[in-house]
């Protein structure tokens, strides 16, 4: 790989001292004169319908602005759920937290004041909070026409994907191996709360928001609010984190506008990390069956596996299981179906469909390796896809890589015990590896490149920086296209007034979308330098241009991943630590070092925090979330973190900028997994339930 | 978060009367209290500050006991030179609080007195500790709740120095709006069965002022072992306070204080007696990690405990002893 002066070398982020020194001004920081604040009331139900809400006593409290209920507010909120159905205030509600008012007042006091001055007569329904009790007869229904949950076609019917013939498949296989899994909503657990600041001046609006696209979230409040889409300003220069959960508008930056509106002052709606939890979203649950067939040489000859996935009270995304993708096998047939349930929304979160579904086919494929006696490590290099679908070929492919080299660093021959559970002593250590592949997602962009006559250069693009860097790898790949070093280009973005369209930082595609629109405009650039001359006095010259990747023909553009995990496990406390871990990743050129090494820290400890402890617990009875919030999802620590080494497969790749492919979403694929093997290893017992607790790992020993 | 009130009187006893009004509630570190407000979980219409209150905040040798003042933070009980010598399973337990955050606010008084975490109560269900006449652990979601003393009310106490201070013998004074009265630390904690709404003695107008450090015997050795969820920041899923008086070998007595399995620091006399005056071995280590769990009575989803806290019960005691496995 050709070396390159910019790209490929360690850069701290362009921004990294405004964060460290407090300068940066986030949403939540921004205050403005006259600013009202919002709160929201909540049910305090599973499933009920309003028959009255009397908000005479909160409007009459000195200092309350505006409120808003389902009685003077019918707005849809389109991105709250995939049919664009969900209103900001529904009735029935349909799990513990959904919107009954929006209040905006003077003061957070007086707005929580007025909440408990809200009469809300309630007819409390039957509520039903498990997937498979949702299916039975008699079943409470959630929504019209039962709790199977229609996809974007309005059909109430699984999500298959088929090749060849299963059955067929299993008559062929000396072995045949079933088995089950489940795993558990989990919130994002961003850093950042959401909140919202909106105001009016006429019929433009503005909106500082927390969001990963202030394109999207532009486009989605001008359609909720039936305004034209210049009519609408989003505003975001700092967020502190998302991970798919700030992807659209979001209702709070609708009560935000519509409560400004009302109340004809600037409104900041702020909502509680409880509320973060309950009311927002987080990664879908799941109950997971396989049935493998095998030839005794280890040769996969079929994969059966159906699901059932926890789209909660409204179905904002997919809800499908990704993972079985990641083997070349004659017979493959998946189908996964979407159920409602009265507890909170599950949608986008860090490769949304992948992590509980690669622990449920990693963990299986284990099995099969320990029952034929074979290494994991080989039967996955035998059975590893070597074709998308065993069809396409990939654009660059470097999973055979990841696992080769990865287990050579990781040191998987020491590690890996041959048979498992067979350390002594109460603290038995394990090894264990998992794979995963990502695509990523399309999208249109735009950027624009300037230059004036002092030779200073800018590039004007539509991020946010979720977390990733963006705002440095978009000022990188300008830099290197240009041939001048970093600190001679500026970057402006978050705000849709100065920047032009981005497609918003989800599907991992920032880098290898924007990147594109970066590096097309700043060579259009160069070609206007080559033609015009250098800009003189106080001329600029500018080039915008807009790219729209399409879908590359006869090839797959994927980034590919292997992990490896060691453990230690106390057999008599249950006990779990994983004491090393190392990430190998092919996704192509990485563009820089330091924070794509940040991405894969992070995502492995999110998915070792999966993996262990975090899940959304519902009290039966009632129907309430018991455990919302850092200290209940027992979010992991800095000292539950291992250090996580990480691998470079840079695989030569000839498209996207510089051949990078996609890093954000790959990193937290295999982790879940990888630890679950691990922990197999260790013990010799399967853990087949996520997330993997003390009291679980005690209870498969007991 | 509600508004109230903030008061800040000169004196304990100025305290003590002011805490006579029922909607009045004492504030230390404040650093559970406040979020308790916001949760909507306690609703104070004045809060009595004492950090205004010159002297409580001290720890101080007078003659053969040592005197923690009752706001004296948890990290300073942590790291004061004395307990970490002497009174080991304290400092150790104090060290083990929370975060290094709320260690630094938060006050030995307050985390004596700190209200349960059962996830029942903290998200207000009408429960024995908010009011009601329930306890929704029973059949409810139960794995952190009470193998021990459980009834009517499940809850574990949340306290890490709470146990230590039982091991320790250590005793409490107390200040009222006319008297002063001195409670032994195993008396302070009382069971649900005597008031399911509380977890302590403490009645209202009244402040713990002090902890009182008895002097150790000669060749005491001390350890607290505390069990998380994770690697910080939790309360004790289990834990235990282990207090011995040793004689070479020899151990002359034994204090074993239980954290995390009951509704109030457990003390397991039975185990103790195994090892009073016997020579430690791995194999009685074993023998009164057993007798510890005798008579434990698991609800529907923690019984994983009862292992896990006979294996706590054995690590603290080779700590404390300094027997290898």
């Amino acid at each position: 790989m050709t070396p390159l002066n910019s790209v490929g070398h360690r850069e701290p982020r362009i921004d990294a001292l405004l964060r460290v020194t407090g300068k940066a001004e986030y949403t939540g920081d921004v205050k403005l004169p006259g600013m009202l604040y919002a709160r929201l009331l909540r049910s305090p139900h599973p499933h009920a319908r309003i028959r009255s809400i009397d908000t005479s006593k909160a409007a009459a409290l000195p200092g309350v602005r505006a409120i808003l209920t389902k009685d003077n507010c019918d707005t849809v909120w389109s991105s709250g759920d995939t049919l664009g159905q969900r209103k900001l205030f529904n009735n029935p509600l349909r799990f513990t937290g959904e919107a009954v008012a929006a209040i905006a007042a003077v003061n957070r006091h007086v707005a929580e004041e007025a909440m408990a001055l809200i009469q809300v007569d309630y007819e409390v329904l039957p509520f039903v909070l498990d997937v498979d009790k949702a299916m039975e007869d008699g079943a409470p229904e959630i929504h019209p026409g039962g709790n199977l949950s229609p996809n974007n076609q309005r059909r109430r019917e699984p999500q298959t994907y088929k090749r060849g013939d299963a059955a067929k498949g299993v008559a062929e296989a000396d072995r045949v191996f079933e088995s089950s899994f489940t795993s558990s909503h989990h919130n994002n657990a961003q850093m950042e709360l959401r909140t919202s600041l909106a105001y009016w001046e006429g019929s433009k609006l503005t909106v500082y928001a927390s969001t990963q696209g202030i394109a999207n979230c532009q486009r989605d409040i001008a359609k909720d609010l039936n305004i034209a889409e210049p009519n609408v300003r989003v505003i975001c220069h700092y967020m502190g984190g998302g991970f798919g959960n700030k992807n659209q508008s979001h209702d709070f930056d609708l009560f935000a506008a519509l409560l400004a509106k009302e109340a004809k002052a600037p409104v900041k709606v702020e909502f509680t990390r409880k509320e973060d939890f309950v009311a927002v979203h987080g990664r879908w649950s799941s109950k997971q069956s396989y049935k493998i067939g095998v030839k005794n040489d280890g040769t996969l000859t079929s994969i059966q596996m159906t699901a059932r996935t926890g789209a909660g009270a409204y179905r904002k995304s997919s809800c499908d299981l990704s993972g079985t993708e990641i083997y070349q096998v004659p017979n493959l047939e998946t189908a996964t179906t979407p159920i409602y349930t009265n507890t909170a929304v599950a949608a986008n979160y860090r490769a949304p469909a992948y992590p509980q579904g690669v622990f449920g086919i990693e963990s299986a494929i284990d099995d099969v390796a320990y029952a034929l006696k074979m290494d994991p490590l080989e039967f996955r290099l035998k059975n590893m896809t070597r074709k998308f679908r065993d069809q396409t070929p990939y654009t660059s492919f470097g999973l055979e890589d990841c696992l080769r080299k990865g287990a050579e660093a990781f040191g998987w021959k020491q590690r890996w015990k041959p048979v498992a559970g067979s350390g002594t002593g109460p603290v038995k250590r394990g090894a264990g590896m998992a794979m995963g592949m990502f695509g990523s997602a399309l999208g249109r962009s735009s950027a624009v490149a300037k230059v004036d006559a002092k030779g200073n250069y800018s590039i004007h693009v539509g991020v946010t920086d979720c977390g990733t860097a963006a705002k440095t790898t978009m000022g990188l790949i300008a830099a290197e296209e240009l041939g001048v070093p970093l600190n001679k280009v500026t970057v402006v973005w978050g705000d849709t007034d100065t920047c032009p369209y981005s497609v918003g930082e989800s599907g991992s595609r920032t880098t290898v979308q924007t990147g594109e629109a970066v590096i097309a405009a700043v060579k259009d650039l160069k070609k206007m330098i080559a033609e015009k001359g250098m800009p003189t006095g106080t001329n600029d010259l500018v080039a915008m241009v807009t790219t729209n990747p399409a879908a590359i023909a006869g090839a797959s553009r994927q980034s590919f991943v292997a992990h490896f995990a060691e453990v230690e496990v106390n057999v008599e406390t249950g006990h779990i630590a994983v004491v090393k871990f190392t990430a190998a990743h092919d996704s192509g050129r990485i563009i820089n070092p330091l924070t794509a090494e940040s991405q894969v820290q992070g995502g492995a400890i999110q998915g070792i925090g999966m993996a262990l402890h975090e899940e959304l617990r519902y009290d039966p009875r009632s129907g309430q979330p018991l455990n919302a919030g850092y200290y209940g999802a027992r979010i992991m620590t800095h000292m539950d973190a291992p250090k996580v080494d990480v691998l470079w497969i840079e695989t030569e790749d000839a498209y996207g900028p510089f051949g990078a492919k996609t890093l954000g979403e790959p990193t937290i694929i295999p982790t879940v997994a990888a630890v679950g093997n691990a922990i197999y290893n260790a013990i010799g017992k399967r853990m087949r339930n996520l997330p993997m607790t003390r009291e679980r790992v005690l209870e498969v020993l007991a | 978060m509600k508004s109230f009130r903030n008061i800040n009187p000169k004196s304990l006893t100025e305290a003590a009367r002011a805490l006579q009004d029922p909607k009045a509630m004492v504030a230390g570190g404040g650093s559970d209290l406040l979020g308790m407000i916001k949760e909507h979980i306690v609703a104070p219409d004045t809060l009595v500050n004492l950090r205004a209150i010159s002297g409580i905040d001290t720890i101080a040798r007078r003659g053969n006991t040592l005197h923690v003042g009752g706001l004296a933070t948890i990290d300073s009980v942590s790291d004061h030179a004395e307990i970490r010598q002497r009174y080991a399973v304290l400092a150790e337990a104090a060290g083990q609080v929370a975060t290094p955050q709320i260690r630094n606010v938060g006050t030995i008084a307050g985390n004596l007195m700190q209200r349960p975490w059962c996830w029942y109560f903290r998200n207000n269900f009408p429960c024995y500790k908010n009011g009601g006449t329930t306890c929704f652990s029973i059949t409810g979601e139960n794995e952190f709740h009470a193998i021990f003393g459980g009834g009517p009310s499940f809850i574990v106490h949340p306290s890490d120095t709470a146990p230590a201070l039982v091991a320790l013998n250590a005793r409490f004074r107390i200040v009222g709006p006319q008297r002063e009265r001195e409670v032994a630390a195993a008396d302070f904690f009382q069971l649900p069965t005597v008031n399911p709404a509380k977890e302590n003695a403490l009645a209202s107008g009244e402040v713990l002022a002090e902890v009182i450090l008895p002097e150790p015997k000669a060749n005491t050795r001390s350890t607290y072992v505390k069990v998380l969820d994770r690697e910080s920041w939790t309360h004790a899923v289990v834990s235990v306070a282990a207090v011995l008086e040793m004689n070479g070998a020899e151990c002359r007595s034994a204090r074993i204080v239980l954290g995390g399995v009951a509704p109030i620091p457990w003390r397991v006399p039975a185990a103790e007696a195994i090892l009073q005056s016997k020579s430690l071995t791995e194999a009685l280590l074993v023998q009164a990690a057993e007798k510890a769990l005798e008579g434990a009575r698991p609800l529907a989803k923690n019984a994983y405990k009862i292992p896990l806290t006979k294996a706590t019960v054995k690590q603290a005691l080779r700590a404390a002893s300094g027997l290898r496995a």
